[in-house]
């Protein structure tokens, strides 16, 4: 067995679990400020509902195609194998939204409904595996820099009059919903480990078991796809068009050997040609 | 064949990672130290630390309830010990009760300590062989407390200021 080989089955049975686990795990701690003792919040049902936004949005982008993670080809055991890792996957995701969302109050609420509204316009738009992880990155990034950043600077308050004339003045506008837990500076950190490893393992997480991890879609797949996609008439346009001005070649040595086979054979009740009657 | 050994160890691995992360959650350690504690009793290995329950019962006699009960918070951490439980449901009793009236928020603590030590010991009604108390079973003592906790038209006989702590 190739190294290659021993890498692959590593990451998938191993690496991949072990990261989405941990980021199902770190995803719910929250260190508070006074005591400093650990609080374990369990996925709410909002980031559940997220999570499976998040899952069919994996499958709509091509970044993961079940068909291939689960499949009657596959043996029972990489089957259960694969179907941990999608399950941890899914609490992953889950929990990475719990860790960015604020705990209670009208920023909550806000940062919910952005979430939902992103990923439910993102159901209709076109990705692809690469620029999805990308605008994962920066969605998880935008919520990390609110909770963390912001709203932890606000509920921190009175350490200076800025801050504290910004808190007065946006509790008013929330109507007193901003205050929330007094969470610790390592809560922070914390939560941006498990994103970065979330990330981490979303990059490394390839759509099928035997895909290369963050490559993107082959363009002759995509090319066919959107082919797929066009209607009749517009097909019949492209296609012409390639009859017409002819597909441009391939460079020697490159493309697809295709088999070839020579078929003899002879036929009977036809009267002979001259070569072959010379034979 | 080694894929399948990887196959495998990694599904094993998964299960455990899986059931610390459930694990975790559901017994909510609040620091490294409740997780020692949760995973000794998980282990079955959990034990209460002797020399600080006695120190624990010294100050007990001697009256210090609040004191003691946090000895005996640092000797059985996880109140999984029936025997320091009933020593706590005793030190809220006594601390709680009153000639004229009971303290009802002490005496509410007490019950649920009490209740506790009778939930520990599910097999046989514990009893606790100690001459210095006067009440020896987890159900005498969680009655005592009750009763304490209840309105009754006795609560305005002026002749119980004559009663007697146990």
């Amino acid at each position: 067995m190739s190294s290659r080989r021993t890498n692959n089955a590593l990451l998938r049975f191993v690496l991949l679990p072990t990261i989405f686990l941990t980021v199902a795990l770190l995803g719910g701690v929250r260190v508070l400020t006074q005591g400093g003792a650990l609080v374990f919040l369990p996925p709410p049902l909002v980031t559940l509902v997220l999570a499976v936004m998040l899952l069919v949005l994996f499958a709509r982008g091509g970044a993961v195609r079940f068909g291939g993670w689960l499949s009657a080809d596959n043996t029972p055991a990489e089957n259960v194998s694969h179907a941990l890792t999608l399950a941890a996957l899914f609490f992953a995701s889950a929990q990475a939204f719990n860790s960015v969302l604020p705990e209670a109050g009208l920023p909550r609420l806000v940062l919910a409904f952005f979430f939902l509204w992103t990923l439910w316009q993102n159901q209709f738009s076109q990705f692809d595996a690469r620029r999805l992880l990308r605008s994962l990155a920066a969605l998880f990034g935008t919520a990390f820099v609110v909770k963390h950043l912001l709203l932890a600077s606000l509920y921190g308050r009175g350490e200076g009059w800025l801050s504290r004339l910004a808190a007065a003045a946006l509790e008013g506008v929330t109507l007193g919903t901003l205050s929330g837990p007094a969470y610790a500076d390592s809560t922070g950190y914390i939560s941006f480990f498990a994103l970065a490893l979330y990330v981490c393992g979303l990059a490394l997480l390839p759509p099928t078991p035997g895909g290369e991890a963050g490559l993107p879609e082959g363009g002759a797949a995509q090319l066919a796809r959107a082919l797929a996609r066009l209607p009749a008439v517009e097909r019949e346009r492209v296609l012409d068009a390639f009859e017409t001005q002819g597909a441009p070649a391939l460079p020697k040595g490159e493309g697809r050997a295709r088999p070839t086979a020579e078929i003899t054979g002879e036929v009977v009740g036809l009267p002979a040609t001259d070569e072959e009657g010379a034979g | 064949m080694r894929q399948r050994l990887i196959q495998w160890v990694g599904i094993a691995w998964t299960f455990i990672y899986a059931a610390l992360v459930v694990w975790l959650y559901a017994n909510a350690p609040q620091s490294l130290g409740d997780v020692a504690t949760h995973a000794s009793v998980a282990a079955g290995t959990y034990e209460v630390d002797r020399a600080r329950f006695d120190a624990g019962r010294e100050l007990f006699l001697r009256e210090q309830y609040a004191a003691a009960r946090g000895e005996w918070e640092r000797a059985d951490p996880a109140r999984r010990d029936a025997r320091t439980q009933f020593y706590v449901a005793y030190s809220f009793y006594r601390q709680g009760w009153g000639r004229v009236y009971n303290d009802d928020a002490l005496f509410r603590e007490g019950l649920e300590a009490a209740e506790r030590a009778n939930a520990l010991s599910p097999d046989a009604p514990l009893a606790v062989e100690d001459p210095e108390l006067k009440i020896h079973t987890a159900a005498e003592l969680r009655a005592e407390l009750a009763g304490g906790l209840q309105r009754t038209p006795e609560d305005f006989n002026p002749l119980k200021v004559f009663r007697e702590r146990k």
